[in-house]
C-alpha cells in the first residue's frame, strides 16, 4: 500500500501484489468466471450480492463477527474503534481482518477501513434483516422521518439547547448518545422500569411493541430519543444506545477462539490404524459382494430415476446390513463410477466397465478409489427415503440428492479430525461444535449438524476413522488441495502420489488373504481371513455361506455339492479341490457327501428331441442307424430298443418308409394312429369382402339430404355469385359474422335431430383442429352415437362432425 | 494379528482351538459367549443378549467384554459389534427387584425413563402394584418369576437381589469314601452356589446327579427334585442314599404310584403336570414344605407348567442340569429367566479328553432298500413316509448283522416305533421295554442288563434319559423322533458311561438311504457333529462284508 489511503476497493486491489490477487481469486473462484477485464470490473464483480454472500458463507465465526462489527461501526473505522466493539478478540483481529482484507471484502487503511457496500448491506442492522450482533438502526436511520418540532422536542428533554434546524439538532443528539459520560448521567435519572425495559432490549433482538398509549416508563424513554418509534406500535433502541449498555460490545458472545475438539478416547495410534484398516477391507468387501449381486440380477432404473424402494430393501438383506448404510454402499460405487444405469430402452443399474478394471487392483488401490470419490462426492445418501420440496420420494441413486456443500463440509470435518493428535477420537458433538465454528453461514443449523454426524458415521464405515480416531494412512488424502501455484499438472502429478501413498500405508495394514479353508466333521468349513478370488469362487460354488466377516463360515450341504455338479464340476474334481485347498485333512462325511451326491447326480436325464424310433427288434434299430441314408434324420441311440431323431415325426415316417420299411405312427398315448391322414382344413375363415370400384350406393336419407344441399347451395348461388377459381364461404353461408352460436349441449342436440327429420338448414359453431370455432352451415342427416352427420354447405361436401365440438347451434335462416 | 480368535460381523466368534492361546481365549469369553458348535478344529461362539447379561449377573462388565474381544481377535473387531455389546450390556442392571422392608418386593431403576417406558407395556402393568416413589414399584411377590420373564422379553432384564430364602435346615453330607467330586463337578456347584439359582450343563454321562449331591450337601435344606420319570427318581434315590449322608426314610418318591413328601422329595414331571378336572392337584407339593433347593434334571425337557409353576418360586433356589440347553420348542430364555442363567458348560470332547466320559466311535449306516421297498416309500402317504422308511425289513437285517457283530458286548437298540422294536425283539430273543412295561420288569431287566445276564436290550424311547447303564458299550438307534437333536445326544449319553475297562463306546444309527430317514438323521446328528463327535458314514453292503469286528472299527 502507498501512503496515500485507497479511494475504492479498485484502487486498493491495483496496489496488491499478483501473489495477493492470486489468492483472492482462489478463495472467490466465481470471480473468474467469466474472466474479469481489468481490477475495476473485478472489484465490481466482487461487490455484487450473489459473489458477496457466496463470501460470507465461508468466512468462520470470529472473522464473520469482525464484519458484523465493522457493519455496525461508522464507516471508514478506525482500527481501535473496531478493536473496542470486539473485546476479547484484540489478539485475532488482525488475522481476521486479514482474512476480510484477503476476500476483498475490506479495504482502506486501518486508520479508515472499510468494508465492501454490499457487505454492508447486508451485514448491517436493519429492520428486515436482524444482524448476529442484535443491535438496531443508528439514531440517525431511525430518526428519519421525525418532524423538526418533535425534534426539538426531544432536545429539550434531554436537556439539550435547542438548535435552529433538525440536523444539527439529530448531531447533537448523537454526540450526547456516543460520550459515556454524558448518557450515563443521562440514564442514571431514568426509573427503574424504563431501565429494565432497555436492558431487554440491549442484546437484541431490539425491536420492541409498545400500546397506542404507553406507560409513563416507556414515555419516559421515547421522550428522550432513547427508544424510537419506527411503525405505529413498534419502537427500536437506537445503536449507540445499545452498544452504551452493552459497555461497548458489538456481540453479546464473541468467539475469537475456534471451540477445541474435545477427544472422547485415546486409543494407541497402531490400534486406530488396524481397526480402520479392518473397515476398509469389510468396505471392499461389501461394495465387491454388492456390485457381485447386481452382475447377475440388474435392478430396474425408476422412470422418476434411481432405485425402487423395494431393490434398496433386497440389497440390505443381502448386504445384512440396515437400508441407510446400503444406501450408503450404493451412492458410494455410484460415486466411484462402479456402478450406473445402463442406458438401454428398459433401463436397469449395473457395474460399469470400470468395476472390471477395479476389480483387478491391488486392495490398497481399491480402497484409495472409494475414499477419494467419497471426499469429492457432493451426494448425501442420509437423504434417501426423504421428501423433496415437491414431495417426492429421494430414491437412492436417482436425482435430488446432491448437496453443494457436502464436500466442503465433510473435508472440514475430515481436516479437523486430522488436526488432532494420532489416536484422539473427537467427541462428535465437540466435532459438530467446532464446525458450526468454522462455517456459520454454510448451512442452516439442522442440516450441517446432520451432515457432519453423517460424515463421521460414514467415516467410521469406510475406515477413515477407526474407533473415532483418523487413521494415518488416510491422512495424505486430506494434505492434498495445498493453495499453491503451482501448474495444474503438478498439482494432478502430487495428488497421484499422495493417492499412491494412502494406498502404500494401508496395504500393509489390510488382512493378507489366505489361500486354504479349514474342512470340519461338521460340514462346515472355515476360510480363517479373505480368501484369494478364485478360491472365494470356488467356495461360493460349492457350499453355502453361514456366517461373514473377516472370516467366513461355509457350509457344505447336497444342494450346495449340486450346484457345484451343476456348474461342471465332477466329483473327482471336487476331491482334488478340497484336498488341495483344506488344511485339515477332509472328513469322512464330506468326502462321503459328494460322492452320495454325485451317485445320483445325473441318473434321471432329460433332452429334447423331435421324434422317437421304439422297435423291440434290436437288431432292426442296428440295421437302420447303420443305413448311410438316415444320417440326415440325425438318429440318436438312447437305449437298446430306443432311438431319438431330432426330425418331426411325419418326416421321420416318411422316410423310412422311403427305405422301405414299414413304421407305425404312435400317438401320445401309444396307441398306433391309423395312417390315413385326416383332410386337411383350415382354421374357421371368412370370405373376402368384394371391392367394387365404385363406392357404394347412398341411402335413401343421404340421398334426400345431397338433393337438399345441393339445392340450397343453388340458392345460394343464385343470390351471390361464386367468386371464379375458388369458394366464398363468406357469401354462401348466412349470417356467417359474428361469434359462433352457444346453447347447451341438450338444445344443440335437439335443434339437429329436429333439422335432421326437417331437412332444415343450421348454422353451427365448430371447434376444429386448431382450437378455434368457427361457423358451419350444415344439412344434418343423421344424428348418432355422438356424431352427426351432414351436408356441409360451407366444405360442399357430407362430413361427420363429433357432437362434442359442437358449440351451439342456430336456425341458419334462409 | 496372530489372536485365535475371529470375531464376525453376525455376532458369531470363531476360536482356532489349535492355537496356542485358545485356552486363555475360551477362558476369557466364556462368560459371555455362548459355545455353538465344537468340531475338531474351529469352534464357534455366538454373542447373544442373553449371554451378556448372563455375564454382567456374574459381574462382568463390558470393558472386560471388549478387551477380551479385541485383545484375542486375529482380525480388527467391527466397531459396530463393540458399540452393541455395550449398549446391550448397559440394559442389565437399569431395573433390579429388591426387598423392601414395608413393601415386600419391589421394582427399583436407576433410569427413570426406562421404568417409565416397561410400565407402559402391557405385559407388565398387571404385574406390578402401586409406585412407591419415581424409582420404585411394588411387586407381589408372586409375579417374581412373571415380572423378570417380561423384562427379559422388553429386553431391560431385571438383575434379582431379592435373594432367597433358606427354607428348613436338613443336614446333608456327601460321603466321599473311596470316590472323590470330579474338578468340573465342584466347578459347577461352586459356579451354581455363588450365582444362587442356574443351570449347569454337562455331558450325559458326566455325573449331573452329583453336582445335585453337590449342590444340596451346599444347601443344607429340604429338596425338592424333579425328574423326568419314575425309574429316574428311583437311581436319583439310590445314587443320593449311595454318595450321601440321607438314608432311605429321608428321601421320599412323589410318584404316579408313591406320594411321600420327605425333607428330600424326588418327584416326576408327570405327576406334577396331571390334570384332573382343569387343575393339577399335585402342585400343593411345591408349598408342602419350606424347601431350600429345587433341582430340575434334564431341564430342556421342563414341561410349559411347570415353567408356570416355577414362575413362583423365585424366592427358592433352583439348579437345572441338563446335557443339552437346546430345546425344540425354542424356549431357552425362558429357562434363563425362570430357573436361571447358565452356570457352568463344558463340551463334550474336553471331558472326554479328561478320561471322565467314555470315547465314542458314531457310526451312520446306510441301508440301501430293496426295489420293493423303493417303490412302495415313493407311493406311501406324506405322513406315513417317515415310519415306513424308518421301520423296513432291510433296516432290521442291518440291526441284526450289527448285533451278531457285536455279539458278547451289552447292546442296546433303540426306536420310535413299538411293532418295529418288538419284531427286532423277537427275531434277536431279546426283551423289549416299552410304555407299557411295568417300572417292576423296566427295573428287573435293566438289573439284568447292568449285572451282564442279558446282552441285548431293545428300548423305546421311554430310556431316552436318565437311565443308568453303565456297561451299555454299543446302542443301535433304528428309528428317532423325526429330527430331534437333544434325543439323539441322549440316546449316545447312554453309552457314554465310562466303562471298568476303558473301552470306546459304538453308537450306530441305521438309516435309509434316499430316504426323508436320511434328512431326518443329518438334522439329528447336526447337535452331536457340532460337539465334535463326527458321524463316520458306511454304507450297510460294507458293515455286511466286513469279516469281523475289527475290520468294522478300522474303517
Amino acid at each position: 500500500m502507498t501512503a496515500t489511503s485507497p479511494r475504492t476497493l479498485a484502487d486498493e486491489l491495483r496496489s496488491r501484489s499478483d501473489a495477493e490477487l492470486a489468492g483472492l481469486l482462489r478463495a472467490r473462484a466465481d470471480l473468474l468466471s467469466p474472466l474479469p477485464g481489468d481490477l475495476s470490473q473485478l472489484a465490481t464483480r466482487a461487490g455484487t450480492r450473489a459473489s458477496v454472500l457466496r463470501a460470507l458463507e465461508r468466512l468462520d465465526t470470529f472473522t464473520l463477527q469482525t464484519a458484523e462489527a465493522l457493519a455496525a461501526a461508522p464507516q471508514p473505522c478506525q482500527y481501535p474503534v473496531l478493536a473496542a466493539l470486539l473485546p476479547g478478540g484484540e489478539e485475532q483481529l488482525p488475522g481476521a481482518l486479514a482474512t476480510l482484507r484477503a476476500r476483498a471484502l475490506l479495504w482502506g487503511r486501518p486508520e479508515g477501513l472499510r468494508l465492501v457496500r454490499t457487505a454492508q448491506e447486508l451485514l448491517a442492522p436493519s429492520a428486515a434483516r436482524p444482524s448476529g450482533t442484535g443491535l438496531g438502526p443508528t439514531l440517525a436511520e431511525t430518526a428519519s422521518g421525525i418532524s423538526p418540532s418533535r425534534m426539538q422536542d426531544l432536545l429539550a428533554r434531554t436537556g439539550l439547547p435547542p438548535t435552529h434546524d433538525p440536523v444539527s439538532a439529530l448531531a447533537a443528539l448523537a454526540a450526547l448518545f456516543t460520550d459515556p459520560a454524558r448518557l450515563g448521567d443521562l440514564l442514571a435519572g431514568a426509573p427503574e422500569q424504563s431501565l429494565s425495559v432497555l436492558d431487554r432490549l440491549a442484546w437484541g433482538p431490539p425491536y420492541g411493541e409498545i400500546t397506542a398509549r404507553p406507560g409513563p416508563h416507556l414515555r419516559w424513554l421515547l421522550d428522550r430519543a432513547l427508544l424510537m418509534p419506527t411503525a405505529p406500535g413498534t419502537v427500536v433502541l437506537p445503536r449507540e444506545v445499545a452498544l452504551h449498555l452493552r459497555g461497548g460490545r458489538a456481540h453479546r458472545e464473541l468467539h475469537p477462539v475456534p471451540p477445541e475438539p474435545t477427544a472422547r478416547a485415546v486409543y494407541e495410534p497402531a490400534a486406530v490404524d488396524i481397526a480402520a484398516a479392518g473397515a476398509a477391507g469389510a468396505a471392499l468387501a461389501v461394495v465387491e459382494e454388492m456390485l457381485g449381486a447386481w452382475e447377475r440380477e440388474t435392478p430396474a432404473v425408476l422412470r422418476s430415476g434411481g432405485l425402487g424402494v423395494r431393490d434398496l430393501k433386497r440389497l440390505a438383506v443381502t448386504l445384512d446390513v440396515s437400508e441407510p448404510d446400503a444406501a450408503f454402499w450404493l451412492e458410494l460405487a455410484y460415486s466411484a463410477g462402479l456402478v450406473a444405469a445402463d442406458g438401454e430402452a428398459d433401463e436397469r443399474f449395473a457395474p460399469t466397465p470400470d468395476y472390471d478394471v477395479w476389480r483387478e487392483q491391488p486392495p490398497g488401490r481399491r480402497w484409495v478409489r472409494l475414499a477419494t470419490a467419497w471426499l469429492a462426492a457432493t451426494r448425501v445418501p442420509g437423504l434417501v427415503g426423504s421428501r423433496d420440496a415437491k414431495g417426492r420420494l429421494l430414491a437412492a441413486l436417482g436425482p435430488g440428492l446432491d448437496r453443494g456443500p457436502a464436500a466442503e463440509l465433510r473435508l472440514a470435518t475430515l481436516r479437523l479430525l486430522a488436526g488432532t493428535e494420532p489416536g484422539h477420537a473427537p467427541d462428535p458433538e465437540a466435532v459438530a461444535r467446532r464446525i458450526r465454528w468454522e462455517l456459520p453461514r454454510r448451512l442452516p443449523e439442522e442440516p450441517r449438524a446432520r451432515m457432519c454426524a453423517a460424515t463421521l458415521a460414514e467415516a467410521e464405515l469406510l475406515g477413515f476413522t477407526g474407533r473415532g480416531a483418523l487413521a494415518s494412512f488416510v491422512r495424505p488424502l486430506l494434505d492434498g488441495g495445498a493453495q499453491d501455484d503451482r501448474a495444474q499438472d503438478d498439482r494432478a502429478q502430487d495428488d497421484r502420489d499422495r493417492e499412491g501413498e494412502a494406498a502404500a500405508r494401508l496395504a500393509p495394514l489390510l488382512p493378507r488373504p489366505v489361500d486354504h479353508v479349514l474342512v470340519q466333521a461338521d460340514l462346515t468349513a472355515v476360510a480363517p481371513g479373505p480368501l484369494l478370488p478364485e478360491l472365494r469362487q470356488a467356495m461360493a460354488l460349492a457350499a453355502d455361506v453361514e456366517s461373514k466377516g473377516a472370516a467366513t463360515v461355509y457350509r457344505f450341504t447336497p444342494g450346495s455339492v449340486r450346484r457345484a455338479l451343476d456348474a461342471g464340476w465332477t466329483a473327482a474334481e471336487l476331491h482334488a479341490f478340497l484336498a488341495a485347498r483344506s488344511r485339515t485333512p477332509v472328513p469322512q462325511p464330506l468326502t462321503y457327501l459328494v460322492d452320495d451326491v454325485a451317485r445320483r447326480y445325473g441318473r434321471l436325464r432329460v433332452g429334447a428331441a423331435g421324434s422317437y424310433l421304439r422297435c423291440e427288434d434290436e437288431a432292426l434299430l442296428d440295421e437302420v442307424l447303420a443305413d448311410r441314408r438316415t444320417d440326415g434324420l440325425r438318429l440318436r441311440r438312447i437305449a437298446p430298443t430306443i432311438v431319438v431323431s431330432a426330425s418331426p415325426p411325419d418326416t421321420l415316417l416318411a422316410r423310412l418308409r422311403e427305405f422301405g420299411l414299414a413304421p407305425a405312427a404312435e400317438s401320445t398315448e401309444g396307441a398306433v394312429l391309423t395312417l390315413r391322414a385326416e383332410p386337411h382344413r383350415t382354421p374357421p375363415r371368412t370370405a373376402p369382402e368384394p371391392a367394387p370400384d365404385a363406392p357404394p350406393g347412398a341411402d335413401e336419407t343421404l340421398l334426400s339430404a345431397a338433393v337438399r344441399a345441393i339445392r340450397a347451395g343453388d340458392h345460394a348461388a343464385l343470390d351471390t355469385p361464386r367468386a371464379p377459381g375458388g369458394r366464398t364461404p363468406g357469401g354462401r353461408v348466412p349470417d356467417a359474422a359474428g361469434p359462433p352460436p352457444r346453447t347447451p349441449a341438450a338444445t344443440t342436440l335437439r335443434t339437429l335431430q329436429a333439422a335432421a327429420r326437417s331437412g332444415a338448414l343450421v348454422r353451427i359453431g365448430y371447434v376444429g383442429a386448431d382450437g378455434l370455432a368457427a361457423h358451419r352451415v350444415l344439412s344434418p342427416v343423421r344424428v348418432e352415437g355422438g356424431f352427426v352427420t351432414a351436408f356441409d354447405h360451407t366444405a360442399d361436401e357430407v362430413r361427420t362432425y363429433p357432437l362434442h365440438r359442437i358449440t351451439g347451434s342456430a336456425d341458419a335462416g334462409q | 494379528m496372530t489372536g485365535p480368535l475371529i470375531v464376525q460381523s453376525d455376532k458369531t466368534l470363531l476360536l482356532e482351538v489349535d492355537h496356542e492361546k485358545a485356552a486363555d481365549c475360551r477362558r476369557a469369553i466364556a462368560p459371555f459367549a455362548e459355545l455353538e458348535r465344537a468340531p475338531e478344529h474351529i469352534h464357534t461362539y455366538r454373542v447373544t443378549p442373553l449371554g451378556l447379561w448372563n455375564a454382567r449377573a456374574a459381574g462382568h462388565d463390558a470393558e472386560q467384554v471388549v478387551d477380551a474381544l479385541v485383545s484375542f481377535s486375529r482380525y480388527p473387531v467391527p466397531q459396530a459389534l463393540l458399540v452393541d455389546v455395550a449398549e446391550t450390556m448397559a440394559r442389565y442392571g437399569r431395573l433390579s427387584l429388591l426387598k423392601h422392608p414395608a413393601h415386600g418386593l419391589v421394582l427399583q431403576t436407576t433410569d427413570r425413563p426406562v421404568l417409565e417406558e416397561v410400565l407402559r407395556s402391557k405385559r407388565i402393568q398387571p404385574l406390578v402394584g402401586a409406585r412407591i416413589d419415581p424409582d420404585n414399584v411394588i411387586v407381589h411377590p408372586s409375579e417374581r418369576g412373571q415380572i423378570k420373564q417380561a423384562l427379559l422379553k422388553l429386553g431391560w432384564p431385571a438383575e434379582d437381589l431379592a435373594g432367597y430364602v433358606d427354607g428348613e435346615a436338613h443336614p446333608i453330607e456327601l460321603h466321599q469314601e473311596g470316590w472323590h467330586l470330579r474338578p468340573y463337578q465342584e466347578h459347577a456347584i461352586d459356579g451354581f452356589w455363588h450365582g444362587g439359582s442356574g443351570v449347569v450343563v454337562l455331558p450325559c454321562g458326566a455325573g449331573k446327579t452329583l453336582v445335585g449331591a453337590g449342590a444340596m450337601a451346599k444347601a443344607q435344606a429340604t429338596t425338592l427334585i424333579l425328574v423326568t420319570n419314575t425309574v429316574s427318581a428311583r437311581q436319583w434315590k439310590a445314587e443320593l442314599m449311595r454318595r450321601t449322608s440321607l438314608s432311605e426314610h429321608e428321601i421320599g418318591e412323589y410318584s404316579g404310584t408313591r406320594k411321600e413328601i420327605r425333607p428330600v422329595t424326588i418327584a416326576t414331571y408327570q405327576v406334577l403336570t396331571t390334570r384332573r378336572k382343569g387343575v393339577y392337584p399335585h402342585l400343593e407339593l411345591f408349598d408342602s414344605r419350606d424347601w431350600g433347593l429345587i433341582v430340575y434334571d434334564e431341564v430342556h425337557l421342563l414341561p410349559a407348567p411347570v415353567f408356570k409353576f416355577t414362575a413362583d418360586l423365585q424366592a427358592r433356589r433352583r439348579l437345572g442340569l441338563t446335557a443339552t440347553l437346546v430345546r425344540e420348542d425354542g424356549r431357552e430364555s425362558d429357562v434363563f429367566s425362570l430357573i436361571g442363567p447358565k452356570r457352568f458348560d463344558a463340551p463334550w470332547k474336553e471331558i472326554e479328553a479328561q478320561g471322565y466320559i467314555a470315547p465314542a466311535d458314531c457310526v451312520e449306516v446306510r441301508v440301501d432298500l430293496t426295489d420293493a421297498e423303493r417303490l412302495a416309500y415313493a407311493m406311501a402317504e406324506p405322513e406315513e413316509r417317515y415310519r415306513f422308511c424308518a421301520t423296513t425289513d432291510s433296516k432290521r437285517r442291518i440291526t441284526e448283522s450289527l448285533v451278531h457283530r457285536h455279539a458278547g458286548e451289552q447292546t442296546l437298540i433303540i426306536g420310535q416305533y413299538i411293532d418295529q422294536l418288538d419284531e427286532l425283539g423277537e427275531q434277536l430273543g431279546a426283551p423289549v421295554i416299552k410304555g407299557e412295561t411295568s417300572n417292576a420288569q423296566r427295573e428287573r431287566l435293566f438289573d439284568a442288563f447292568r449285572a451282564g445276564e442279558l446282552s441285548v436290550l431293545v428300548v423305546s424311547k421311554v430310556a431316552n434319559f436318565s437311565i443308568d447303564l453303565p456297561e451299555a458299550t454299543v446302542a443301535i438307534q433304528v428309528s428317532g423322533t423325526f429330527g430331534s437333536r437333544q434325543e439323539e445326544a441322549q440316546r449316545l449319553g447312554r453309552v457314554l458311561r465310562p466303562k471298568a475297562d476303558g473301552h470306546e463306546a459304538r453308537f450306530y444309527s441305521v438309516v435309509a438311504r434316499d430316504t426323508i430317514d436320511q434328512e431326518f438323521a443329518a438334522h439329528r446328528q447336526r447337535f452331536l457333529a457340532e460337539q465334535g463327535y463326527a458321524y463316520r458314514i458306511m454304507d450297510a453292503g460294507d458293515v455286511l462284508a466286513a469279516g469281523g469286528e475289527e475290520e468294522l472299527g478300522g474303517v
